[in-house]
């Protein structure tokens, strides 16, 4: 049951850094999520956790990086690759060819076969598997020296429902024995299923790393939410005390920076009749989305040209969620995306660490350029707030 | 290094191509020895032969100790070779393989004693199959110490061929690129060096064509000439001693392996 610890991770390819001084710990008990957009470096680091790739940097499993590992299978079981195995070797033999390497005896590849769901077709050829069936064989291969310490890149890829909701269960059973999982994957919802910690990278670099739940907590989303009949007075009344307001579209104030009940009783202080209170709680997702926006690789181009917030949203260089938006308008709110990830501190990063996220107003970087295809981007936090048909932009505050 | 053999044996036992690629070098030199134990004549014994020592040596080693037909078995041996690493990159189970051996030069290691031993054992069987051919269908063949020389050369030479395909599939991690550049050299590439060596030193009356000693492969197979000085001689005149032709093949064979090692144990997985 081994305590990973990653330190000073960096790996360049050329002149570009794929991996800069990523530092973190995967604790013993636990599922910890590891997750990024694509090309932020995940797979890179999982590489350099298990001594595949030359990089800077040690990753050391109870203190022992893995490449002094006696036998390192009963240790640490790891899948990088969907199907890793010779399409015409059959599956039993891949896992006894694997087991030989490490002293595992022959009964126990029988057992992680089963263990997979793949006794049936133990003696087939892997050339014939589905992509979840090659998924099964390579968790067969993680399992193989029932190790303490499992690194999974992606291992639902592929998996049918039934297969990811086996999944989750076993990863969870699995760190329910103490053992550490550290699991790389897109599926978020999933992931908030299945995850206990996180490790949030974006382009090399760490945004976050810690609890779940503190995680999430940091989102822009999270909010109260409160309908009232004199909107203009509240909105008045709730900055004066440092809360930042965004008017939603159906006319309800979304507040950060004040708890319900202080919303509540300001409410009632002012004599304003409330329709509606409620706390409203990001998703991973958003908060993913909200957290990484800035630091996605590749971005789609889907040549929605000047749709503005309609669109908008981290992942499109816009400037909100939907029809939500509303990034950085007011103190205390993030202030939109495009800068550098991580040059705050902030949230949850190693000490020492650049990570960070959430952060100081208006200290995160503006708006970055758009993708081709998506018009100009949105104007600065301090703008006037008008998009550039003219129309008021969805998101804006009230 | 234990682990990493048992793994290679494995690999090595589970894989189909191993077999065929065996099959089809032992068959082809087989069948060989077989049309030529057939074809022989008493006339051709006088005719091309000085003594039945060499027809011996020629019909065990399937024409490899002379200089007209190649030896058939080797681009298959050298393609068994090129797949022990090959497959490894081409299937993506080289991170598999890596993760479960860390050492590195103890994989490479491993997979060139294994290779080596299956090799020897599928030449031991070539061999063993072209002297009971040898026997039944020549009058009175000698398999007596001439053939070792000529014997231990051949063997040496499809040994070669296979970790020369191991250390190029390491190089390029490219098995298609590897295979591809394990058969051209011996059979495109050195003859054409061969030839135009040749022309221009026969041309020029230059002392250019002594560097087709140092064409490897050609080496390898000059090595097992029997008699060497009168076969190896031949059109060139400028050749060197036949402990040179060994030394310079291996040195061919132990550049491209450290070469590919060097690759296989410095680069990313």
């Amino acid at each position: 049951m081994a305590l990973i610890q990653a330190r000073g991770l960096s790996k360049t390819f050329g002149s570009k850094a794929a991996v800069r001084g990523l530092s973190f710990d995967v604790v013993p008990g636990s599922v910890t999520g590891f997750l990024g957009p694509n090309g932020a470096g995940k797979s890179t680091t999982m590489r350099l956790m298990l001594g595949l790739d030359n990089g800077e940097g040690v990753t050391t499993y109870d203190g022992v990086p893995y490449r002094e590992l006696k036998q390192p299978l009963r240790q640490v079981g790891s899948v990088l690759d969907a199907k890793p195995f010779h399409p015409t070797r059959k599956a039993v033999n891949h896992l006894r060819m694997l087991a030989a390497s490490n002293s595992i005896p022959n009964s126990r590849v029988t057992d992680v076969v089963n263990l997979v769901g793949l006794g049936d077709v133990a003696n087939a050829k892997p050339k014939t598997f589905s992509l979840g069936m090659g998924q099964r064989l390579g968790l067969a291969t993680a399992l193989l020296g029932d190790p303490g310490t499992l690194i999974l890149d992606e291992p639902a890829n592929g998996l049918d429902p039934q297969g990811v909701h086996w999944l989750r269960n076993m990863l969870k059973t699995l760190a329910g024995q103490g053992r550490s999982i550290f699991v790389s994957s897109h599926l978020l919802s999933e992931m908030a299923l299945m995850a206990d910690s996180l490790v949030v990278v974006g382009r090399g670099t760490l945004i976050a790393s810690g609890k779940m739940s503190d995680f999430i907590s940091t989102s822009n989303r999270n909010a109260v939410l409160i309908r009232v009949e004199n909107a203009e007075l509240m909105t008045r009344e709730l900055r004066a005390r440092k809360a930042a307001v965004v008017t939603e579209p159906d006319g309800k104030l979304a507040i950060t920076g004040m708890d319900s009940d202080r919303v509540g009783g300001l409410a009632h202080e002012l004599g304003v009749r409330v329709f509606e209170l409620s706390n409203r709680e990001a998703t991973l997702e958003e908060a993913f989305l909200d957290a990484t926006g800035a630091s996605e690789e590749f971005r789609a181009s889907m040549g929605f040209g000047n749709q503005g917030a309609a669109f908008g949203g981290p992942m499109m260089g816009q400037q909100g969620y939907g029809a939500q938006g509303g990034y950085g308008d007011q103190p205390g709110q993030q202030g939109g995306y495009g800068g550098q990830p991580g040059q705050q501190g902030g949230y949850g990063g190693q000490p020492g660490q650049q990570g960070g996220y959430g952060g100081q107003p208006g200290q995160q970087g503006g708006y970055g350029q758009p993708p081709p295809g998506y018009g100009a981007p949105p104007p600065p936090p301090h703008d006037t707030g008008t998009s550039q048909d003219g129309s008021r932009r969805d998101g804006d505050t009230a | 290094m234990t682990g990493a053999l048992r793994y290679e044996w494995m690999r090595i036992r589970t894989i189909r191509s191993s077999y065929w690629m065996s099959a089809l070098a032992i068959a082809l030199t087989f069948g060989i020895t077989l049309l030529m134990g057939l074809s022989i004549s008493a006339a051709d014994l006088d005719d091309e032969f000085d003594s039945v020592d060499q027809v011996t040596t020629y019909i065990v080693l399937a024409g490899a100790s002379g200089p007209f037909i190649p030896v058939m078995a080797a681009p298959f041996y050298a393609v068994m070779g090129v797949m022990a690493v090959g497959h490894e990159y081409r299937y993506g189970t080289n991170k598999a393989t890596l993760s479960a051996i860390p050492d590195r030069v103890a994989v490479l290691a491993a997979k060139c004693v294994v290779l080596v031993a299956w090799v020897l054992a599928s030449i031991a069987i070539t061999l063993l199959l072209g002297m009971a051919i040898t026997w039944l269908l020549l009058d009175n063949p000698q398999f007596g110490s001439h053939l070792v020389r000529p014997l231990l050369n051949y063997t040496g030479y499809c040994v070669g061929f296979a970790v020369a395909g191991m250390g190029l599939a390491a190089l390029l991690r490219n098995q298609t690129g590897a295979i591809v550049a394990a058969l051209t050299w011996p059979l495109v590439v050195e003859p054409i060096i061969y030839g135009v060596s040749l022309a221009i030193s026969e041309t020029t009356g230059g002392g250019i064509g002594k560097l087709t000693n140092l064409l490897p492969s050609s080496a390898g197979r000059r090595s097992m000439f029997d008699p060497y000085e009168a076969i190896a001689g031949f059109g060139n005149g400028e050749v060197w001693s036949i402990g040179a032709a060994v030394i310079v093949f291996w040195l061919g064979v132990i550049l491209v392996l450290a070469a590919g090692a060097t690759s296989f144990v410095k680069r990313d997985a």
